[in-house]
């Protein structure tokens, strides 16, 4: 028994020495408090030279300024944007407010809700806040958020990328300015292909075609997937619905439809039944949380994703990096040779808290946080920015490419402040986790559109 | 059974008087701050904490309650609506009787394997027993995510063990609400034996030895002993366990949720604690949520009720 | 607690310590297996959390299921150590912890003695109060519960979670102490009193140690709430300097590229350490049951 104390508490102790070996090579400039390690623009660009031995995901709040002038709270959530693009933000602001401390604060995505309705409404609310598209409209018509409708123009007007601007956009007043875009495309693996003489298509037959002759092909490697379908990834769906002229619900009157069980939305769901029965070995009921262990494995030939998949699936921590030259991308081919299936185009937008203290300082760095040369290292890293002028601009892979070719024909979600509640619900992988088992498409579209229409009409 | 009287206790000199139980010949009443003042810091921090939040709680399924209000709107009143809306609604109605059912088997499982295990620890030389609560303690200690998560692994339909294990390749576990369930219940089970076999434990060690010698001597079998001392010494116990139980796994909200992201259709694998959340944060609603939430504690303490009677009956309360 | 009172011909009523019998070990093989297939049911989730913490990523998930890390790595601690904050977390997390024990347990204590030594007007409204606050789903009280604390300025603030927590655990802890306190039967205290020492000594020195038991069980209930809580941790302290560890360790699952499993397992088991400590300390005392001062009669 004492033994096992004692055990216990070497342990314990071997393990934090351990620790505080390495943490304190790594704790530096970055952690400590603003006014005893700043001046001015030197912090940013301090902290900016530490080399930072993690990964690109550190929650370190960088820090600039020295405070007297202010204060501004930056909040960005999860991992798209590295803490380069942020210090270089922080540093542009700086210069012209050297007096003002801006802190950085990382936060995840899981529970931003809960986080952000109690934050913004708490007497110690963050000035910037990130908004993923489909959350914006509910925050924007609870008047969480300042009124940025003068400074539009300022903000980019026109350059701004247009379906983000509408999910900013509520009772004709502008509250989130666009931030960050992906579009989805199709990711392909360049030696299966090659393998079966496959050329890259160019129509949703083409595509059926291709899946249907890799699963052929590849039938010896188990759970292989002509096209990597998982049940709940809705966003798959969401392109065969749109080519063929359906949508999810539209707005008659004042109310919202569900238009799911319309008849080009049911061509387009029967067409992806098919290819989830004939080509996809994914779990029916599964998301697209392991769709890159998937490919690492060997398992896929084709599968729809976001545009930074390919940065996961060669990720060193848990991914494969060898894999690298043998993804390929391209945006969903049409129905007809030379068009593209309209693209769902994910995204953020940026706000200022109503509750913010400083609202015009946030503005400054808010049209930092828009402007070219800092939207430009979005592009510069294969991000759809929120400026259309730099939409020409996305490089530095295949994937790249295709998402702006994408991002030219892409669609969104309906447009309501109760939208966040339908993806709340589940409804739509509900749907489609149905369907991907056999179910018929037209019952479970109609079902689809009850609750949709319950949720969206309040 | 003696019973109250012993309570009182009425000839230690160093004590108050108090009333005589059944209230028939009142003694000389002098009101004991003791009691009172030992009841202090709970009532202080519950009615400070909680006062408020329940209060509001209340409040808010009486109103009209979204996102706008929480940020400065006017929040209507609009009585009973809320109420209305919920139990009108057949989706309400099939939530509640899967969470009743859910809630039923996961209590009788988690107690009765409990007691097993205590039993079992009981039995167990030093050494082993020892290993044995370590290993409990284990399971105890991960947090209700983690778990979470490596149990759907373990179930996972192309990567789990099980399917491994079953030679059942491809096996999906959670798109079929019955074995959805059966994976949920394996969770909560095993995350909620080690507390219920512990505090047995521990009570079980409160019984004399003396005593189950003696009875074995006189003869009673071993189930004889567990039935006529184990059980009726740990009563207070076991109530008070599987009233918890109860109250918990009710309110189970964890280890679903984090499962129907895995897996599943969502609407047909809703409990009622999933259900509240997602309609007040995931919708906004919370004037519905709200309404939900107090639905539960009504529940609840309808189920309870019984046992609270028994309880107030046998003086316990 | 009223049975054990019941009189039996063999029992005495002296307060001599009883002598433990030596146990009998021939017939232990059939509870010994017992006891390796609950252990190996309890801790297999465990292995397979602390196994996946040294696997590579690529490694985790795979068709054929490998029962060794082969090959291991380290680098997934590494990464858990080398994160900002992870040591403010664990200081966070450490004193919220140890404050919302202590405290818990004194005041729980305290309040089921009351309910269940003493009979007093309002009893039986504390007692189903207590059961009733419980039925309460928590998740539905975070806003208001966060704008009380707003109002208090308590955001961001050890003591505003500490009171959080404690508001939570206390109702639990007082309903399961409330059954220990009174399965020990007043009889022992007023026997020693019999014998001269006042109340409060003989409360001390016999009932106490006789409700150790619930006191651990009930405290390390406390420690384990209180350590691994989630949603209230993450909206109370929404400043990273002043996160808890459960949610610091979220970010593991939203890296740049998804998540990071073995990051998440080792952080996980990382933070599943200081409870095993916790209870090794203390696990002497779940069976404290039989030491001077019998429970017979």
């Amino acid at each position: 028994m004492r033994i096992i104390r004692v055990a216990a508490g070497l342990a314990a102790l071997t393990m934090a020495m351990a620790a505080c070996g390495d943490d304190s090579k790594s704790s530096s400039a970055t952690n400590a408090p603003a006014p005893a390690a700043t001046t001015a623009a030197p912090a940013a660009t301090d902290a900016a030279a530490t080399p930072t031995t993690v990964a690109d995901t550190t929650p370190a709040p960088i820090v600039g300024g020295t405070g007297e002038g202010g204060e501004l709270r930056l909040w960005l959530n999860g991992g798209d944007t590295p803490d380069d693009f942020v210090k270089f933000a922080i540093g542009e602001f700086n210069k012209t407010h050297p007096d003002v401390k801006v802190t950085f604060e990382r936060q995840q995505w899981t529970g931003i809700v809960e986080k952000l309705t109690t934050a913004l409404s708490s007497s110690d609310s963050p000035d910037i806040i990130e908004l993923g598209n489909t959350q914006a409209q509910a925050f924007e018509a609870a008047g969480a958020l300042e009124d940025l409708t003068a400074q539009k123009a300022a903000l980019g007007g026109d350059d701004l990328l247009q379906s983000l601007v509408e999910a900013g956009t509520y009772n004709g007043k502008f509250y989130g300015v666009p931030y960050y875009a992906g579009a989805r495309v199709v990711l392909y693996r360049k030696d299966l292909f090659e393998k079966s003489g496959i050329a890259i298509p160019t129509t949703i037959d083409e595509l059926m075609a291709a899946a249907t002759k890799l699963k052929a092909d590849n039938a010896s490697t188990p759970n292989f997937s002509g096209m990597y379908l998982p049940g709940k990834n809705w966003f798959a769906a969401l392109p065969f619905i749109w080519v063929n002229g359906g949508d999810i619900a539209v707005q008659d009157g004042g109310s919202w439809k569900g238009v799911l069980d319309s008849d080009q939305a049911v061509q387009g769901l029967t067409e992806y039944q098919k290819f989830v029965e004939q080509t996809s070995g994914a779990p029916k009921d599964g998301d697209d949380s392991k769709d890159y262990l998937a490919f690492c494995n060997g398992e896929v030939g084709m599968m729809p994703a976001p545009g930074w998949k390919p940065g996961q699936i060669i990720n060193k921590d848990d991914g494969c990096p060898a894999m690298e030259a043998n993804i390929g991308a391209f945006a969903m081919p049409g129905l007809t040779t030379g068009t593209t299936s309209p693209a769902f185009l994910g995204g953020s937008n940026l706000a200022v808290s109503a509750k913010s203290k400083n609202p015009e300082l946030a503005n400054e760095l808010l049209k930092i946080l828009v402007s070219k040369d800092y939207q430009k290292q979005f592009a510069d890293q294969g991000t759809v920015p929120a400026l259309k002028s730099l939409l020409g601009d996305i490089t530095g892979s295949d994937a790249a490419t295709a998402q702006a070719k994408a991002a030219q024909n892409s669609r969104f979600v309906p447009s309501s402040e109760n939208w966040a509640a339908v993806e709340a619900s589940n409804i739509l992988p509900d749907m489609l986790v149905a369907i991907s088992g056999g179910a018929d498409v037209k019952t479970e579209a109609a079902k689809a559109d009850a609750a949709i229409e319950q949720i969206l009409n309040g | 059974m003696a019973q109250s009287s012993t309570l009182e206790m009425e000839n230690s000199p160093s004590m108050e008087r108090t009333e005589h139980v059944d209230g028939i010949t009142p003694r000389r009443r002098r009101v004991q701050p003791l009691p009172y003042l030992l009841l202090v810091p709970a009532t202080a921090a519950l009615v400070l904490m909680l006062g408020y939040p329940i209060v509001r709680l209340l409040t808010l399924s009486l109103q009209e309650f979204g996102l706008k209000q929480q940020f400065g709107a006017a929040a209507d009143w609009v009585g009973l609506r809320n109420f209305r809306e919920i139990l009108h609604d057949p989706e309400f109605w099939a939530v509640l009787r899967r969470t009743i059912a859910f809630c039923a088997v996961n209590v009788v499982l988690t107690i009765s394997l409990g007691m097993a295990v205590a039993l079992l620890l009981q039995r167990l030389g030093k050494g082993m027993r020892l290993m044995t609560m370590i290993g409990l303690m284990l399971a105890w200690s991960m947090p209700a995510l983690t778990s979470t998560v490596i149990w759907q692994w373990i179930f996972d339909t192309q990567y789990g063990i099980a399917n491994w294990v079953l030679g059942r390749q491809g096996q999906s576990w959670l798109s079929n609400p019955l074995t959805f369930y059966f994976v949920a219940t394996i969770i909560v089970v095993w995350m909620g034996i080690p507390f219920v076999a512990f505090t047995l434990y521990a009570g079980l060690t409160q019984i004399p030895e003396e005593r189950m010698e003696a009875a074995a001597i006189d003869g009673a079998g071993a189930w004889q002993r567990f039935r006529d001392i184990v059980v009726p010494a740990l009563k207070p116990i076991l109530l008070i366990l599987t009233s918890l139980s109860v109250l918990w796994d009710f309110r189970v909200f964890t280890q679903v949720y984090v499962l129907q992201r895995a897996g599943g259709i969502t609407r047909d694998t809703n409990v009622l604690g999933v259900y509240a959340y997602r309609i007040s944060i995931g919708a906004n609603q919370f004037d519905k949520g709200a309404a939900v939430a107090i639905v539960m504690v009504g529940i609840t303490l309808l189920v309870t009720v019984f046992y609270l009677r028994s309880m107030t009956r046998q003086e316990e309360l | 607690m009223t049975a054990v009172l019941e009189p039996s011909g063999l029992e005495s009523s002296t307060l001599e310590p009883i002598v433990p019998r030596p146990r009998r070990r021939r017939r232990n093989l059939v509870p010994n297996l017992l006891g390796i297939l609950v252990f190996v049911v309890a801790t297999f989730p465990v292995y397979w959390m602390v196994l996946t913490s040294f696997r590579r990523g690529i490694d985790i998930q795979q068709p054929t299921p490998q029962f060794l890390p082969n090959p291991g790595t380290l680098a997934n601690y590494r990464k858990v150590f080398r994160r900002e904050f992870f040591w403010t977390a664990v200081k966070n997390s450490f004193t919220v912890t140890l404050i919302v024990l202590v405290l818990a347990l004194f005041i729980a204590f305290l309040a089921a003695v009351a309910v269940s030594r003493f009979r007093f007007r309002g009893r039986r409204a504390f007692v189903v109060a207590i059961l009733l606050v419980q039925m309460v789903p928590a998740e539905a009280l975070i806003i208001s519960l966060f704008r009380i604390l707003d109002g208090w300025r308590l955001i961001n603030t050890i003591a505003g979670l500490s009171l959080t927590y404690l508001a939570f655990v206390l109702p639990f802890t007082i309903w399961t102490l409330r059954g220990f306190v009174a399965n020990v039967p007043k009889e022992l205290e007023d026997a020693s009193m019999v014998d001269g020492s006042s109340r409060l000594r003989a409360f001390m020195t016999i009932t106490l140690p006789l409700v150790a038991p619930g006191l651990v069980a009930t405290g390390i209930f406390a420690f384990i709430q209180a350590w691994n809580e989630f949603i209230f941790a993450l909206v109370i302290m929404n400043r990273p300097e002043k996160q808890t560890l459960p949610v610091w360790l979220q970010a593991f699952n939203e890296g740049a590229r998804g998540t990071d499993w073995g990051g998440v397992m080792a952080g996980s088991t990382l933070m599943a350490i200081p409870v095993v400590i916790f209870f090794l300390l203390v696990q002497k005392r779940v069976a404290g049951g039989l030491t001077a001062g019998a429970v017979k009669g």
